[in-house]
């Protein structure tokens, strides 16, 4: 057995930022992000299918566009638990794994949507973007997924290397909430 | 005389006074104040000096629309010049400074241009400075630009910040008068998503200076109850110190909120200016009109003001124009200041009416002249007499201020951004906007409605008809009941005034006047867009708002024709000026874009790395170490490390596209140009993908991971350029296909592991076999790190030529192991480097990048012609590739260069001269791609692109770099400067 010890480091690990009722930003786990990527674009209903697979109801699945989803929860995923989702999914859709090259951030409060606005063009009004609604748009400079995950909490999710720099445009976004 | 405050009335706050300068004489306002009634309110009147006259010139508006009251505020910084003191809340301490004077306001050197002004009219510049030409640029135009101007712009920093924000509405409202508030009301109590917009510090537009009593209320009381109800809505916002700019596609509106512009001191937390996208289903335009100035003598003299303006002053910040004012008037508009101003205890002195009889009955006990004209003003800095003609005969009167009433222009500018022009309307004496605008309805005075209960009757009903068309269900609004109302009804326009003497003003901010319009259609620039560009009539920051008009009237009458067939200008954003800082956002400076950063940046960094900006990467440059002087010697060192024991280079920026689907093999196979159909499984392959029209478009390369699924790498720089194009590939070219695509660049972080030793270092945290035989070049598969704790993908390629893996691992983990890497191969001499040492390791190697893949080669330049197949039916380039001048003898081909001399040196971009050749571009054979200092070599040396390169393999040429009038004698030699038989990789 090797003595070398592999250590995790997370992309946002000396983040701070705002926590208030106005808007409070949190770097979540960096648990697992599963891509699925459906056989055709428009590929019969596949719902059915993507609950099974993601199975505990700790984990929560985001539409990315036509035939694509993201499987996301706050825990790792072993090279086992990957495989079976990825064998659940088969042979309707492949599952890719960037659990490490998408970081997700909760943003929530009583300003969310007003914040969020600065960035994105996407009207984030509940009656047009309803809790489970997911949309992939640019934040500023940066393309990210973003998902209403509650009635004032979002859910985005950005390329590793743009998770700082995002953080803090979100944070400058924000000063006047805080 | 001056203006003055009145002792009461007005919606300033008398009691929180505010004290602020002007060319540093102290002065005080009110809270509630503009800058302009401010000065007013001190008998400032002259406020600025005139664009090309230097002519003294004061307040001529109350609003956006003020061509003359520019001045400067703020100071270092935060100076803002040419701001409208007419739109500029005043705040505590304010400092403002005039314009376009020297060495004062009251006495101003340049105001000898008005002695001059026989020989400045409109083309003046263009006749006169035409000969010689160089002069132009050297000479006139600087000097001109000096002379004539506006305020200036300092060179510091705008130490504050400026943001952007979207919003999203059902109905968009833009203006909060008596058309708008109706039709927020309206809208608002219906449940529909309502932004309304105005540019004031509060909601109400006129009413916030008009006399009417509205349910009883003052109008200005009714305006504040309509904003208070309106904010207790959930469904609506109201945005005040807001500017509708523009509008665009997708009915999406531009504006301008001026956060923190009306305070001393910005908060840090606030922008000073945001810029709002707001996009509306439909919008309403409740922006009012803009009362137009009649053009006379000395219509520019401070203590001219429009009727309306003077009305605004007077109501709503209690500051009264003169001891004696006298009213010029074409229209009903005069005799409602007449009325107030009487009221308000201020003296009329005369109502000079254009008309025969007046419309509205006035009982007032100023003297009334009916059928006359103001033929010119008196006065030195201010109004001292006016000078009024009727029936031919001409009498001076005494007065210290003078109201103008032209009529009205409806203020349509958003309407006519999209592509629609404004018509004449004889009925009404204005240009309107077409109504049938998708999207976009117009109500109240834009729309030349007059009266408060009719703008109000019209918002609702116009937004009436928007939310039925929204579906929502509503009901007909209760409209408020207006009392003690007198409408301004439109009268035939006065274009031109008899009699007039001395200068009259069509365009006050440049200086156009009356002759000057004459002149444009004398000399054949009677065109309105030409008579714009001849006469500067309607140009710079106030975009002609109350001159254009006027301009189309006169040169309708100059021409013999209506104002109908004259037409107008075209409109364009923005509708007031907005400034840059707004329009950049929060994007500048550091922000100016987003960083990327490698899993590595951290290790690299604390390696000691130099960081190099790579599109919105940063990458590791080099690692000095103690006692290196330059970064020659760190590279140099890093080179040599890598050929004789083994370096470790950050190679995660490399674009990475996972690749799945039964047609999978068969997509790539199409894609490049050399065959990947029968890639084995635990293979990678160099592959070159060509654009359609036969040139290289990328490289890098690809491993087959499983029968269905590759893994595909592509250069930094075009990683997402070739994600683009793979999935446009794939769903629009061959949707047959089953192939899936996902981007793994920021799942993976990727090392190169290079040298000799490499295989000594890997072996001690691998866990498989990765000896040669196991392992040979080119093999790719997955394995396990450190027993088992983690897996990783392992390539083994090379940049370098030397005996080189590629190892990637999931991102979180790429510091630990690059850690763990440095640890193992400590005892083999393992260091790392960086991206100057990759580029020197592969132009030694010969291998090329984007700089020998310029867009101009095809696989045969770069003597890859062997890789393309020969046998695929198709694939992308392969047609374009037969075009005969792809397949010329003398193309630039790549070929090695080394100096003779080897202490001599050349740089990329220099070209490639025949030996005693002249350097012209008839003897050009070709230029530098690459270049580098070659501590394997021991001299400079390059890659180039040449005439027939390969051809010419030791030939003597001369480098030559233009710009320096450098000449190195070289030789041409095989790009291949280490190894050429590639011995190491297979070691």
């Amino acid at each position: 057995m090797s003595d070398f010890r592999i250590a995790l480091r997370p992309a946002l690990g000396s983040a701070t930022g705002p926590a208030s009722r106005g808007v409070s930003l949190t770097a979540m786990p960096e648990g697992h992000v599963v891509q699925v990527l459906g056989r055709r674009p428009h590929a019969p209903d596949l719902s059915g299918v993507l609950e099974k697979a993601a199975g505990p109801a700790h984990r929560a699945v985001h539409a990315a566009g036509p035939g694509q989803w993201f499987i996301v929860g706050d825990a790792p995923l072993s090279r086992d638990e990957f495989a079976a989702l990825s064998a659940a999914l088969q042979p309707h859709a492949t599952a890719v794994d960037q659990s490490h090259g998408r970081i997700r951030i909760r943003v929530e409060g009583t300003m969310v949507e007003r914040m969020l606005a600065k960035g994105t063009a996407v009207d984030l009004d509940p009656g047009a973007f309803p809790v489970g609604t997911s949309a992939m748009t640019l934040l500023g400079h940066v393309s990210v997924h973003l998902t209403r995950i509650e009635i004032a909490v979002f859910e985005i999710m950005v390329l590793r290397g743009f998770a700082e720099s995002l953080w803090e445009d979100l944070v400058r976004m924000s000063a006047e909430f805080a | 005389m001056t203006s003055y405050r009145l002792a009461k009335g007005g919606l300033v706050d008398r009691g929180a006074p505010l004290a602020f300068s002007f060319d540093g004489k102290p002065m005080q306002g009110f809270e509630g104040d503009t800058l302009a009634s401010a000065l007013l309110a001190n008998g400032q009147m002259l406020v600025g000096r005139s664009f090309k006259y230097h002519r003294p010139r004061g307040i001529l508006t109350a609003g956006a629309s003020e061509p003359n009251a520019l001045v400067t505020i703020g100071r270092r910084g935060r100076t803002e010049p040419n701001t409208r003191a007419t739109v500029q809340e005043l705040y505590e301490g304010l400092e403002a400074r005039s314009q376009n004077r020297w060495p004062s306001l009251d006495f101003d050197v340049g105001a000898l241009n008005g002695l001059l002004s026989p020989f400045l009219g409109a083309g003046f510049y263009y006749k006169t400075f035409m000969w010689p030409a160089p002069l132009w640029e050297k000479l006139y135009e600087p000097f001109i630009r000096r002379a004539a101007g506006l305020g200036k712009a300092t060179h510091e920093a705008d130490p504050d910040s400026y943001e952007k924000s979207w919003a999203h509405c059902d109905l968009l409202v833009v203006g909060a008068g008596p058309a708008g508030l109706a039709a927020a009301l309206t809208a608002g109590r219906a449940g529909a998503r309502v932004i309304l917009v105005d540019e004031g510090s509060m909601p109400g537009g006129s009413l916030l200076f008009d006399t009417a009593m509205i349910d009883g209320k003052t109008a200005s009381d009714f305006a504040d109850g309509a904003g208070a109800e309106l904010q207790s809505m959930p469904n609506v916002r109201l945005m005040t110190r807001t500017t509708v700019f523009g509008w665009y596609d997708g009915n999406v509106f531009g504006a301008v909120e001026r956060v923190q512009k009306h305070v001393r001191d910005p908060a840090s937390h606030l922008p000073v200016e945001r810029l709002w996208r707001i996009v509306a289903k439909q919008a309403l335009l409740a922006t009012g009109a803009e009362e137009r100035p009649l053009v006379f003598g000395g219509n520019d003299r401070p203590g001219v003001m429009t009727a309306s303006a003077m009305r605004a002053y007077l109501n709503r910040y209690g500051v009264a124009p003169g001891k004696a004012t006298a009213i010029f008037t074409s229209n009903d508009s005069g005799y409602l200041l007449a009325r107030d101003l009487e009221a308000a205890g201020v003296e009329v002195t005369a109502v000079v009416d254009s008309r025969p009889t007046a419309a509205l009955s006035y009982r007032g006990r100023a003297r009334l002249i009916a059928n006359a004209v103001v033929s010119r003003t008196k006065g030195s800095k201010s109004v001292s007499a006016i000078e009024v003609l009727r029936d031919g005969r001409s009498e001076t009167i005494a007065v210290d201020a003078l109201a103008i009433a032209g009529g009205f222009s409806p203020i349509i500018h958003l309407a006519c951004l999209r592509g629609s022009k404004p018509f004449w309307s004889e009925e009404k004496a204005a240009f309107l906007a077409p109504q049938d605008l998708k999207g976009l309805r117009i109500a109240g005075a834009a729309a030349a409605t007059a009266g408060i209960a009719a703008c109000m009757q019209e918002g609702s009903a116009q937004t009436m008809a928007i939310l039925c068309e929204l579906g929502f269900s509503c009901r007909p609004a209760t409209l408020p009941n207006v009392e003690a109302e007198e409408e301004s009804r439109p009268a035939k326009p006065l274009w031109s005034i008899p009699g007039i003497k001395g200068k009259a003003f069509v365009d006050f901010q440049n200086d156009v006047h009356l002759k000057d319009i004459g002149l444009a259609v004398r000399e054949g620039y009677g065109h309105v867009e030409l008579a714009k560009r001849y006469t500067t009539s309607g140009m710079a920051t106030d975009q002609g708002k109350l001159s254009n008009v006027n301009a189309i009237g006169l040169l309708a009458e100059a021409r013999g024709v209506s104002p109908a067939e004259v037409g107008t200008t075209t409109f364009r954003p923005f509708y007031t000026p907005v400034s840059f800082g707004a329009l950049t956002g929060a994007h500048s400076g550091f922000h100016f874009q987003p960083v990327r950063k490698s899993p590595l940046h951290d290790w690299a960094a604390k390696n000691g790395a130099i960081f190099v900006e790579t599109g919105l990467w940063y990458r590791s440059a080099w690692f000095p170490r103690g006692g290196e002087k330059t970064w020659r010697e760190s590279v140099d060192r890093e080179v040599v490390n890598v050929r004789q024991n083994v370096g470790l280079c950050d190679v995660s920026t490399l674009g990475k596209i996972e690749i799945f689907g039964a047609d999978a093999a068969e997509f790539l196979n199409r894609i490049y140009c050399n065959a990947f159909l029968k890639l084995p499984v635990g293979k990678a392959r160099y592959g070159l993908m060509l654009r359609e029209d036969g040139f290289i478009y990328d490289d890098g390369t690809t491993s087959r991971l499983g029968e269905e699924h590759f893994f595909m790498t592509t250069t930094t720089a075009y990683a997402a350029g070739v994600m683009n194009h793979l999935e446009f590939c794939a769903q629009a070219l061959w949707p047959e296909l089953d192939v899936r695509l996902a981007s793994a660049t920021d799942q993976w972080a990727q090392m190169a592991i290079a040298g000799p030793k490499a295989r000594l270092v890997l072996e001690k945290i691998v866990d498989d076999d990765i000896s040669s035989a196991a392992f040979p070049f080119l093999a790719a598969k997955e394995v396990s790190l450190c027993g088992g704790k983690l897996h990783a993908r392992l390539f083994r390629i090379s940049f370098s030529g030397e005996l080189a893996y590629e190892l990637a691992v999931p991102a979180g983990y790429a510091e630990s192991v690059a850690d763990i890497l440095m640890d193992a191969g400590a005892e083999y001499g393992l260091q790392p480097y960086g991206t100057e040492a990759l580029g020197v390791l592969r132009i030694e190697k010969g291998h090329v990048t984007h700089s020998e893949i310029n867009g101009t080669v095809i696989p045969d330049d770069l003597g890859f012609g062997k890789l393309v197949s020969a046998t695929k039916a198709d694939f992308i380039g392969k047609a374009m590739l037969e075009r005969e001048g792809l397949k010329a003898s003398d193309r630039l081909r790549l070929v090695g260069v080394r100096p003779l001399d080897p202490t001599a040196s050349f740089k990329t971009g220099s070209h490639i001269l025949e030996k005693n050749a002249a350097p012209t571009l008839e003897n050009d054979q070709g230029y530098i791609t690459s270049s580098a200092f070659s501590p394997h070599v021991g001299c400079t040396i390059g890659l180039a692109l040449v005439k027939r390169g390969p051809e010419r393999l030791g030939e003597e040429v001369v480098v030559w770099n233009g710009l320096k009038s450098e000449y190195t004698p070289a030789i041409l030699c095989d790009p291949t400067f280490v190894d050429p038989t590639n011995e190491r990789l297979h070691v």
